[in-house]
């Protein structure tokens, strides 16, 4: 029986469309897993299932009647409830308030009402959950169930749950899906957001595959191989590309050893990873995001100290190292956010060129700035990387996002580091700036540097690296050379269904 | 009161969530403007002070006085003669200290509320001194050892924030405050007892030597060398900002001490070190009143010198030169407060209005420079 | 020092610390709901100010001691609505803001008080004040007759009121939505609650809260108004709500025991003591700080307290 509708859902940002003509049905007492890489729309088109957007063209049915959601306030009222990936929660309140929370008056709060309502469902689906301790004290994986309660409360016939899994452990994502089932069984429809393969094959009734805002297909989950989904997910066309030359690599520039930093119950925490990378190689790191590749990065640059693990550079264990130090080692780092983590948007250009080496020649003598030194180097980079500004001194909160990661990439493989880490160097960049982007890091193996290359975007590591690792759970869980790709194997890394570290593998 | 610590622009590394708000809800909203302009500023704060001066004008009016004759008496109060400038300039050159003081750690977004508690504190270095080394020596020792403990105890003030900050994530706003208050009774125990003039009744110092007396600048006035210490200290303030590495590093955790961490810049050390030039400088501004105008301490040595300072700042929008500009023309206003009540009758508490209007006036002003509102295209 | 001893027990002291305390708590139980809703106001010593002169003025206008109370809260409500616009509608910076409002509630009431007295530049001006109300039976009990039931009827409502702002904030459906907005305002803002109305009405309740103290300086304990009047009061009241770890019953304590402090010294003061009587009155401020320190890993602070909130900005 069909419940909600996307008919021709076409949602527009600037400079991207994240949904293009999304079509599909959602039946009650069904589970509908939406899959696909990050970036591929399934976050927004599950928002606008939620009334967060507003479709630029196509509608939504409810019940085979027009449904025009202005905000979550309309869905909610309709029965269509949404659990965030990030939490919402106020921490210091209890689970009962947190969930009577917007549903009471002004007047006098009846908790008891709450609460009764809340030990039926806890009972319901074998929650066992404290009602009165202050959420924030709570484990992880329970206050993803506060977060369910909430919506759950309000009475849903439709509920959408967005990477429910991500914080959870193995005994607490069974728990979930067994109350899960038990929704569907009681007629409800519940979507889930998920890019886990084994999960989607676990739980769902139907899966719909989007790849680059688009729907490759709807299919019923028992009717295809998880392979199937993979090769859906991560799209036909990476023609593994050979034909770049791969020159042999040199002697090892960075070598990671069982590297470990947070709690492995931690999401995006690392739990033992180890790989090294050779002058005039690149190494790829390719993965889903939030398997650690933040935390892999900060260790190695120097902004976060890892709790286990050697990181050597040349000959130097850097581990703990202030990020000063390890740049002066001759390593470049371009991080994933350019504006937090790279640049000073209120800064004018020129300023942000010598960000990191302002302290030293040319930039500074004796701790006085020199100026014409860092117009110099600006004015240098805006003609070698071709970035489009007035002039050096401009702000540069004004640039476009390929313009900004220029300014990095002239920041970072300005003196021609030995070591360049990257991470997510093309992400939000149209096709001309990153395929400068990537000729950049070409250009740079060729030097000779040896170079970490992190993405979510599987053509361009494939394509790029001399070698390939796949970065799962904080670990690499399977790693290839350049002329062994497999496209299918790359796909269970990902998707954690593969293990090549383990002992023993994963069963599907 | 974490917020504090993070960039009040910092949009979630999610960008699917960035970009969601574009299209949420048809509400009128605040958003930030992608590209500001020096026009723009400037245009705002002169927007501002016409409206301060409207508003007062209003408030003039509405009490039966004259509004043209009472701001030409208050302009003749402040510059109108050679003296009423000189003056002014007096008046002006502690709120220049505070102003800088205050300046300078806002430009790392350390909230020194403290400047009052530093300047006095500073007071008190420069006295203490005088006690230790007499009256044998002559003054090019006396008042460069006067200055140089003032900085010392008007940064182990600011000091102690910032250890707290640093050590125990303390917020500064808070701990600043209290400080002001603790010093001020400290210095009132000490000037009810062992610094107390025992020839005098009142809670004060005997006056220092006339060695302690900072040079007059001028034959007439009181103006004193303090300020053009003051304006040095503020041609320093805008090299160290913006010529030195340091500065550098100031200004960055300000704007975005994310993005500075990445860069190599150790917070904790920076936030230190901005606070003791910050309470070092509102230490100066103790010193140089102590030395210049009064060479006796008590509780009045400030007259609001250290909040006045943080008013200052912010009109200024945080630049040196821009605090020379406003501290003389606050203190302009005290000046010829006294002026425009003898004259015209109106109450010299006039200024303080002004003074307060101004800086609501410029705040307003900062915030339609900076963003702008509007509604989104709901219905397409 | 026999002398400072029996002093701590003196029941004049003790008397004097509730009414010194009294104004303490009106304004330090309106600056807690208000830090709870998120927004930190340190414009209360303007608001106090403001507040004390409009009481005064109605009551040396009209006459009636009534008016002076409703002209003092609606002064004060009226310093809190210009923060409110100040930090909620324009986002400003609520610490530069409520440093504004402190010189602007200051500045304005001392030019209004000139220049609606203008003539009488030389005696103070003075007005009558409310009587103590001693409540029946009660006030005949030895020395807690005196000290708590022979107060001004202000008093008696702020103790009434700590119980009231108690349940309000933790058994009502608003005052979930207050501390929730306090401490993560975007998940209340996804449970449909309105921010902007919850830290509005805060602000005009803490505006309310002050305006009584603000009265109560003018026109309960003195009589008089003059620019100094609130004499710091509103950055202890401050401090209050911070070593109270903003909760209603410690700080019923620390308002009585800053008031203490203060009655206790103005005693050895009368008494000509050797002690050192600066150093006490700084004891508010270091406890404060000292509090701050030793609370700080179970804080009660409002974990979004200080910051504006923005819509989609984290």
């Amino acid at each position: 029986m069909e419940l909600l509708g996307v008919h021709g859902v076409t949602t527009r940002f600037p400079g991207v469309v994240a949904n293009d003509n999304v079509s599909l049905t959602i039946h009650r007492g069904t589970v509908h897993c939406l899959l696909g890489e990050n970036g591929a729309g399934k976050s927004t088109l599950a928002e606008t299932m939620y009334g967060v957007h507003r479709p630029d063209e196509g509608y939504l049915t409810l019940n085979g009647e027009r449904l025009d959601l202005r905000s979550p306030k309309d869905s909610i009222a309709k029965g269509i409830g949404m659990v965030h990936q990030h939490f919402e929660l106020v921490k210091p309140l209890a689970t009962v308030e947190n969930v009577a929370l917007g549903t009471t008056g002004p007047g006098r709060l009846d908790l008891g009402k709450v609460r009764a309502r809340l030990e039926e469902l806890c009972e319901a689906y074998r929650i066992d959950l404290d009602l009165d301790t202050p959420v924030g004290g709570l484990p992880v994986g329970l206050q993803q169930w506060v977060e369910i309660l909430k919506t759950m409360y309000l009475g849903v016939d439709l509920l959408i749950l967005d990477e429910p899994t991500a914080a959870l452990t193995p005994v607490g994502v069974e728990r979930l899906f067994e109350s899960i089932r038990r929704m569907r069984d009681d007629g409800l429809a519940v979507i889930l957001i998920s890019h886990k393969m084994h999960e989607v094959t676990g739980i769902s009734d139907r899966v719909t595959v989007l790849r680059k805002g688009k729907v490759i297909d709807t299919v019923q989950t028992d009717s295809v191989q998880a392979a199937d989904l993979v090769r859906m997910m991560v799209g036909r066309s990476v023609e593994l590309s050979k034909a770049t030359n791969h020159p042999p690599a040199g002697e090892t520039k960075l070598s990671v050893t069982d590297l470990v930093a947070g709690e492995p119950s931690e999401r995006g925490s690392l739990c033992g990873v180890s790989f090294d990378v050779g002058a005039g190689e690149i190494y790829g790191i390719a993965g889903v995001s939030g398997n650690g590749q933040d935390a892999l990065f900060d260790t190695i640059v120097g902004v976060r100290e890892p709790d286990g693990g050697t990181i050597t550079i040349d000959d130097t264990d850097t581990a703990g190292m202030d990020p000063r130090t390890v740049s002066k080692l001759g390593v470049g780092s371009v991080p994933a956010d350019r504006i937090n983590q790279a640049l000073l948007m209120d800064f004018n250009i020129d300023e942000n060129i010598g960000l990191g080496r302002h302290g030293d020649r040319p930039f500074s003598i004796r701790g006085v700035l020199q100026r014409m030194a860092f117009r110099r180097r600006a004015e240098q980079a805006i003609e070698d990387y071709e970035i489009a500004c007035p002039s050096a001194s401009h702000i540069t909160r004004t640039l476009s996002g390929g313009n900004l990661q220029k300014i990095v990439m002239a920041r970072e493989l300005e003196g021609q580091p030995d070591l360049i880490i990257v991470h997510q160097p093309t992400r939000g960049l149209d096709i001309s700036a990153a395929e400068n982007v990537r000729q950049r890091l070409i250009a740079e193996r060729d030097r000779g540097a040896a170079i970490v290359l992190m993405s979510e975007d599987l053509d361009e590591v494939l394509s790029l690296s001399t070698r390939v690792g796949v970065m799962f759970d904080g670990k690499i869980v399977g790693e290839m050379h350049h002329d062994e790709l497999d496209l299918d194997r790359i796909g269970a890394y990902m998707a954690g269904v593969l293990d090549t570290t383990d002992t023993h593998e994963v069963v599907v | 009161m974490t917020a504090v610590d993070t960039p009040p622009e910092a949009p979630d590394a999610d960008a699917d969530d960035e970009n969601g708000d574009e299209k949420t809800g048809g509400r009128w909203r605040i958003e930030r403007r992608l590209e500001t302009s020096w026009y723009l500023e400037v245009g705002g704060v002169v927007l501002a002070m016409v409206a301060a001066i409207l508003t007062s004008s209003i408030l003039i009016s509405a009490a039966g006085s004259d509004v043209l004759e009472s701001f030409r008496a208050l302009y003749r109060g402040g510059f109108g003669t050679r003296d009423a400038f000189v003056e002014t300039l007096v008046q002006a050159t502690p709120l220049i200290f505070t102003g800088l003081a205050a300046a300078f750690a806002f430009r790392a977004k350390i909230w020194n509320i403290g400047g009052e508690g530093q300047l006095y504190a500073g007071a008190m270095g420069a006295y203490w001194a005088s006690r230790i080394l007499g009256d044998s020596l002559p003054s090019i020792v006396l008042i460069p050892a006067c200055f140089v403990l003032a900085m010392l105890m008007g940064a182990g003030w600011a000091g102690i924030a910032a250890v707290l900050r640093t050590r125990f994530g303390v917020n500064e706003i808070i701990t600043t405050v209290m400080l002001n208050f603790i010093v001020l009774n400290v210095l009132s125990f000490l000037l009810n007892g062992v610094w107390q003039d025992p020839a005098s009744f009142y809670a004060q110092t005997d006056r220092m030597s006339d060695a302690y007396q900072l040079p007059q600048l001028l034959s007439s006035g009181r103006l004193h060398l303090g300020f053009l210490i003051a304006l040095a200290t503020a041609a320093l303030v805008w090299f160290v900002l913006a010529r030195t590495s340091f500065g550098y590093e100031v200004r960055s955790i300000g704007a975005n001490p994310r993005v500075a961490a990445y860069g190599g810049i150790v917070s904790n050390k920076i936030i230190i070190a901005t606070l003791l030039i910050s309470g070092a400088i509102a230490g100066l501004a103790g010193a140089s009143e102590l030395l210049g105008t009064q060479l006796r301490l008590q509780p009045g040595i400030s007259s609001d010198f250290g909040f006045t300072g943080i008013i200052i700042a912010l009109v200024a929008r945080l630049r040196p030169a821009g605090v020379i500009v406003v501290a003389i023309a606050a203190g302009a206003l005290r000046n010829g407060a006294t002026t425009m009540q003898i004259t015209t009758g109106v109450p010299a508490a006039l200024v303080d209005v002004i003074t307060g209007l101004a800086l609501v006036f410029v705040l307003l002003a900062a915030v339609m420079v900076n963003y702008r509102i509007r509604r989104p295209q709901t219905d397409g | 020092m026999a002398d400072e001893i029996t002093a701590i027990f003196a029941l004049s002291v003790l008397v004097g610390a509730v009414r010194i305390g009294v104004p303490l708590l009106l304004a330090a139980i309106g600056e807690m709901v208000v830090e709870r809703s998120g927004i930190l106001n340190l414009g209360i010593e303007g608001t106090l100010t403001f507040s004390a002169f409009g009481a005064f003025v109605a009551v040396e206008q009209t006459g009636s001691l009534v008016f002076g109370v409703v002209a003092g809260v609606l002064s004060g409500m009226l310093v809190s609505l210009v923060m409110a616009v100040l930090t909620v509608t324009f986002k400003v910076e609520q610490v530069v803001a409520g440093l504004a409002l402190n010189l602007l509630g200051i500045g304005f009431a001392f030019y209004l008080l000139r220049a609606i007295f203008s003539e009488s530049g030389t005696d103070v001006l003075s007005v009558e004040t409310w009587d103590v109300v001693e409540i029946p039976l009660l006030s005949s009990i030895p020395w807690i007759g005196d000290i708590f039931f022979s107060q001004h009827w202000l008093a008696y409502v702020a103790f009434a009121s700590l119980p009231l702002v108690w349940f309000g904030l933790n058994r009502t459906g608003f005052g979930l939505e207050l501390r929730s907005v306090g401490d993560n305002p975007k998940a209340a803002d996804l449970r449909g609650v309105s921010i902007a109305k919850v830290q509005y009405l805060a602000l005009l309740f803490g505006g309310f809260m002050s305006g009584l103290a603000g009265s109560f300086l003018s026109i309960f304990s003195t009589g008089q108004f003059f620019p100094a009047i609130a004499g710091g009061r509103g950055w202890i009241a401050l401090a209050i709500v911070i070593f109270g770890n903003w909760r209603p019953g410690r700080i019923l304590i620390g308002s009585l025991f800053f008031g203490f402090l203060e009655a206790y010294q103005l005693t050895l003061q009368a008494q000509g003591s050797d002690l050192p009587l600066n150093l006490l009155l700084a004891m508010p401020y270091v406890l404060t700080i000292v509090a701050l320190v030793v609370n700080r890993s179970r804080s009660n602070s409002p974990l979004h307290l200080g910051a504006p909130y923005l819509r989609g900005v984290r």
